[in-house]
């Protein structure tokens, strides 16, 4: 088992910018597309992966020596589900007001590539602290990708940010429907991969 | 051998283990989840009836449900319908058969109180005590009362929109008139048919006569300024005569569609229409007959 040599903080930046979920690994992109039509939308999904990411990688981070690897897939699929389910009641028992705006996006999390990737690629290899870490940094990096995919479809969508009137008017009514959602996560992923280019020059030039 | 052994072991274990967990997270949540559904509901009734924050709904006002189910007793349907009556003091429950031209049937006394009313298994099992063919659930109204007089009907209902069901609840007055529209649920294209839920486009539906309903139409024109700025109350600066000034002079007109979603609109309009109607039909239907067959009905 090869355990991670990276530093808790040096975790916690990975997911947000080095490898962001959705602008440099590209997983979960079927609700990155399809729900990013709003920056409230964005966030809510955002937070609920975040939750269900941490949850289900500290669960099979302690639980990892005792996974047959032949099962593993089932059992983190398992874990997300429960996980999912588990949150999903809690919010529509005690708080119907985050519930009424996050229900929809709860139960679809079940199925995200991103946190199945993070329990096989990291949570079942290393110890819990480092499992903990990362799977805040790759929520957060998840929440910042879909804050910024809805901002941008917000506004050129709408006219508005956060359901404040910006414009005043549509300017682009093609950017609300799922099509304009692959146009700004590929605009987002050349800015990525250029700033990834633009760093390194620097290191090369420093070395 | 032993390979399975320990993966269908382990498999076991670990859905043993996921199931108690959720099992008793929903033991632990179920009743918080079912009373804030219901409250949901009851608060956007009172909503609609011009009641909530600010302006306490009169301790004499009684919402009573009214279940309708369609009976299929030896290939012959019926509409059988769940009216709560009075008995003594004890609010009860009959059941009320009625053939598809209109002329009574049956009736049946239930033994079910109004608790258990409220939850569609009791229904059922009440039901099954004394039918003898099969019946499926149809759908409920909720008929506001103040001392004895009915105010108004609360009509939850669905229909099919863009790409899937809309469900709304809907109120009427005693003569079929609208007096307000909410959206519960949808599915339309955010920014586009998504818009059904903004009080320019469902506030257009409150004060629409029965008369005018009957006839309503979608039409493509640009909603104007004044309307718009009436519709929502909450922006606007408005006084509240002005409010009702304006509202008063588009009453008579047809609705303005959203703009870029004008199936969604045709949808809801529709939709409305022929929820109202169908009601207007039944429940002028049920009185006729609950008044031959003298039962009291509790509302």
């Amino acid at each position: 088992m090869a355990h991670t040599k990276k530093s808790n903080s040096q975790l916690f930046f990975n997911g947000l910018l080095s490898e962001n979920p959705i602008f440099r690994l590209a997983l979960s992109m079927c609700p990155a597309v399809g729900i990013s039509t709003s920056v409230m939308n964005g966030i809510l999904l955002g937070v609920a992966v975040l939750f269900v990411q941490v949850f289900s990688s500290c669960t099979i981070s302690a639980i990892k020596n005792y996974i047959h690897p032949r099962i593993r897939i089932p059992t983190y699929t398992l874990t997300i589900a429960t996980w999912v389910t588990v949150i999903d009641l809690v919010l529509a028992a005690y708080v119907p007001a985050a519930y009424k705006e996050m229900g929809i996006f709860v139960k679809l999390i079940v199925a995200f590539a991103i946190i199945t990737m993070r329990l096989e690629m990291f949570a079942a290899k290393n110890p819990l602290a480092p499992s903990f870490w990362d799977a805040v940094g790759m929520g957060l990096g998840f929440l910042f990708g879909m804050v910024t995919l809805g901002a941008i479809r917000e506004i050129l969508g709408s006219g508005t940010l956060l359901g404040f009137d910006l414009v005043g008017d549509k300017p682009l009514l093609f950017f609300v429907l799922p099509a304009a959602g692959f146009f700004t996560v590929g605009f987002m992923m050349a800015i990525y991969n250029y700033m990834d280019l633009v760093f390194k020059r620097m290191k090369e030039k420093k070395g | 051998m032993k390979q399975i052994l320990r993966i269908t072991i382990g498999l076991v274990i670990s859905c043993l283990a996921a199931g108690t967990i959720m099992g008793s997270a929903y033991v632990f949540t179920a009743k918080a989840k079912k009373h804030n559904e219901h409250q949901k509901e009851q608060d956007t009734m009172l909503s609609l009836l011009g009641y909530g924050k600010g302006k306490q709904a009169p301790s004499s006002l009684k919402l009573q449900s009214l279940y309708r189910y369609v009976i299929d007793e030896k290939g012959v349907k019926y509409s059988g319908y769940m009216v709560p009556v009075k008995k003594g003091n004890d609010p009860g429950y009959a059941l009320l058969v009625i053939t598809l031209d209109g002329k009574f049937h049956a009736s049946h006394e239930l033994k079910i109180n109004a608790d258990q009313a409220m939850e569609a298994a009791e229904r059922q099992k009440a039901l099954a005590a004394v039918l003898k063919g099969t019946f499926v659930y149809s759908d409920e109204t909720v008929v506001a009362s103040m001392d004895g007089k009915r105010v108004a009907y609360l009509l939850p209902g669905h229909f099919q929109g863009f790409k899937t069901f809309i469900k709304v609840m809907l109120a009427v007055d005693p003569g079929y008139n609208i007096l307000g529209l909410e959206i519960m649920e949808h599915e339309e294209d955010p920014g586009l048919g998504g818009d059904i839920v903004q009080d320019f486009f469902k506030n257009q539906f409150k004060n629409k006569s029965y008369q005018k309903l009957k006839t309503l139409d979608v039409v493509k024109d640009p909603l104007p300024e004044e309307y718009r700025k009436a519709m929502e109350i909450k922006k606007g600066v408005m006084s509240q005569e002005e409010v009702q000034r304006i509202r008063a002079k588009y009453q008579d007109n047809d609705i303005y569609a959203l703009t870029g979603a004008t199936i969604s609109s045709k949808a809801v309009t529709d939709g409305v229409k022929g929820m109202v109607k169908r009601f207007a039909y039944r429940i002028e239907v049920l009185d006729r007959v609950a008044q031959s067959q003298k039962l009291a009905a509790a509302f």
